[in-house]
């Protein structure tokens, strides 16, 4: 991925900050985070993990987790603790692996940044769980439902609209009694 | 017959194709936060509908270091899995090359390893499977990060394909470092294997893609297969400029090797690997004759240490009754008619 400042160099330097609960993560190149460092706006930089050379030169899994380690939270550590498994993220950033699936949810900010400099994404794209199929399809008409609801608005076609906001709303329903 | 007796598509240039899925159950910590008595139970549940399905469940915690070992020689395991301590099992179906790790570093690790080029069929293999498990267990997912794995660089498809390659002539070219630059940016990355640091001794590596997430798993194939198709293209290309003094002294050095092979009382494991590879490129430039790709591919698997030694009856009791043991078994393999 590339450098988020000059957006033409790959990103070597990844950094997670946490102020007052609100994370915001860099992925910047070297010289980047060398000069934000100058001008006092990456503060504390002996705190980050993640300055490498080159993402792919160690070619393996190994690489990035343990070694690599994790993007630290700055400032105010979290005393967060995953109501599963019991991990923090220290635990997390500690050994470069995630405790348990609820993990994801409690820690998706934290971890965002990190997957977003492995993966360059944070958003899945491949199969699904047969569990997850219905619900994904069921979102997916929703999306669809709710455009055509904007452009029946838009064009004053009001009885449609209200059709559709009734298919809307009995499509919202149970999803909403299934908590997710 | 196990993967490795056979021979498959593009064998000049590849060994064997993998893939493998990465799956955890709801309800369940990852394998490094269970304790015993969860992960057999897990173990128990995943078990009974494969073996229903025919799979033969080896128990790790029963068996010895060395059958262990074995299993990675066979690339049915991964070494970090015959060597941990905590309960796991392993659900083998040798037709297809279907291995299933149960609670190694993600609660479910699906493999399908064949030989040649022949992703989509191991793709095929290990989905196969992944899905009869789907109807059984509700696998941790989330619709952003995809499927949970303990480790995020597994996240999204869970899914891993690599493909064993053999590229002696890239390799005496000094392109290696190149090529996994190049690769490095579409998301490829190359391990040398065989070999210590780069590999180089058996010019073998493994090529696999990097990223799981944000990429559906049959781009994660097309993708592979594209770049594999043109390194093997390269590596054709390179084997056949080799040519006037450079393929003589080329074809000596593979023909010594051929009958050191053949011949020696003794051989290390090193020593092997260096003149399989140099007879391997013998029989890809029509140079060695009398020995075919499954017979060294056989090889590469039973004249590894482990799975060696347990082939004979008397263990080895030395390193060098051990290399004398190797020995016999090249000769037994490719001199089958030799008293």
């Amino acid at each position: 991925m590339l450098c988020e400042k000059c957006k033409k160099r790959t990103a070597t330097v990844f950094y997670n900050e946490n102020i007052n609960g609100k994370t915001r993560s860099y992925s910047l190149c070297g010289e980047c985070a060398a000069k934000l460092r100058e001008k006092g706006e990456l503060q504390d930089i002996t705190s980050m993990i993640g300055s490498f050379a080159d993402p792919f030169s160690q070619l393996h899994d190994q690489f990035f987790s343990g070694f690599f380690g994790m993007p630290t939270v700055k400032s105010i550590p979290s005393a967060k603790k995953c109501p599963v498994c019991g991990s923090t993220y220290a635990d997390i950033a500690e050994n470069g692996k995630v405790g348990c699936p609820t993990c994801y949810s409690t820690f998706g900010d934290e971890l965002a940044g990190l997957i977003q400099s492995v993966h360059g994404t944070t958003s899945h794209t491949g199969s699904v769980p047969s569990r997850h199929r219905a619900m994904k399809e069921k979102k997916e008409k929703l999306t669809q439902l709710k455009q055509e609801l904007q452009e029946a608005v838009q064009k004053e076609q009001f009885e449609r609209a209200a059709e559709l906001r009734d298919e809307i709303k009995s499509l919202e329903a149970p999803a909403e009694q299934e908590g997710n | 017959m196990a993967w490795y007796n056979t021979v498959g598509k593009d064998a000049d240039t590849v060994i064997s194709s993998r893939v493998r899925l990465a799956r955890n159950i709801n309800g369940y910590p990852f394998a490094s936060k269970l304790d015993a008595s969860g992960a057999n139970e897990l173990i128990e549940k995943i078990s009974a509908p494969l073996e229903q399905a025919g799979f033969r469940k080896i128990n790790f915690a029963d068996i010895s270091p060395i059958m262990a070992t074995s299993y990675v020689e066979r690339h049915y395991v991964s070494p970090e899995f015959a060597t941990k301590e905590s309960p796991r099992a392993l659900l083998l179906q040798e037709q297809g090359g279907i291995a299933v790790m149960v609670c190694e570093e993600d609660h479910l690790r699906i493999q399908s390893i064949l030989p040649g080029l022949s992703l989509e069929e191991a793709y095929k293999n290990a989905s196969r499977v992944e899905r009869r498990l789907d109807e059984e267990f509700d696998f941790a997912y989330s619709e952003q990060f995809g499927y949970l794995t303990h480790c995020p660089t597994n996240l999204g498809t869970g899914m891993r394909a690599s493909v064993m390659m053999f590229l002696p002539a890239l390799t005496r070219g000094g392109y290696m470092d190149s090529l996994a630059s190049q690769l490095s940016k579409i998301g490829l990355t190359v391990r040398g294997l065989f070999g210590e640091g780069s590999g180089a001794a058996g010019c073998m590596y493994q090529i696999s893609n990097q990223v799981t997430l944000g990429i559906t798993e049959e781009e994660t194939l097309k993708k592979l297969n594209d770049a594999i198709a043109q390194i093997s293209e390269s590596e054709r290309k390179a084997r056949k400029s080799i040519t006037g003094e450079t393929l003589e002294q080329l074809t000596d050095t593979i023909l010594r090797a051929e009958g050191t092979l053949r011949y020696a009382y003794r051989m290390s494991s090193g020593e092997f690997i260096r003149l399989f590879a140099d007879v391997r490129f013998g029989i890809a430039l029509g140079i060695v004759k009398d020995i075919s790709y499954e017979q060294l591919g056989t090889l590469l698997v039973e004249a590894m240490p482990a799975t060696l030694t347990l082939s004979s009856e008397n263990t080895p009791k030395s390193e060098a009754a051990r290399d004398k043991l190797r020995a016999q078994k090249i000769q037994n393999t490719l001199n089958p008619h030799r008293e």
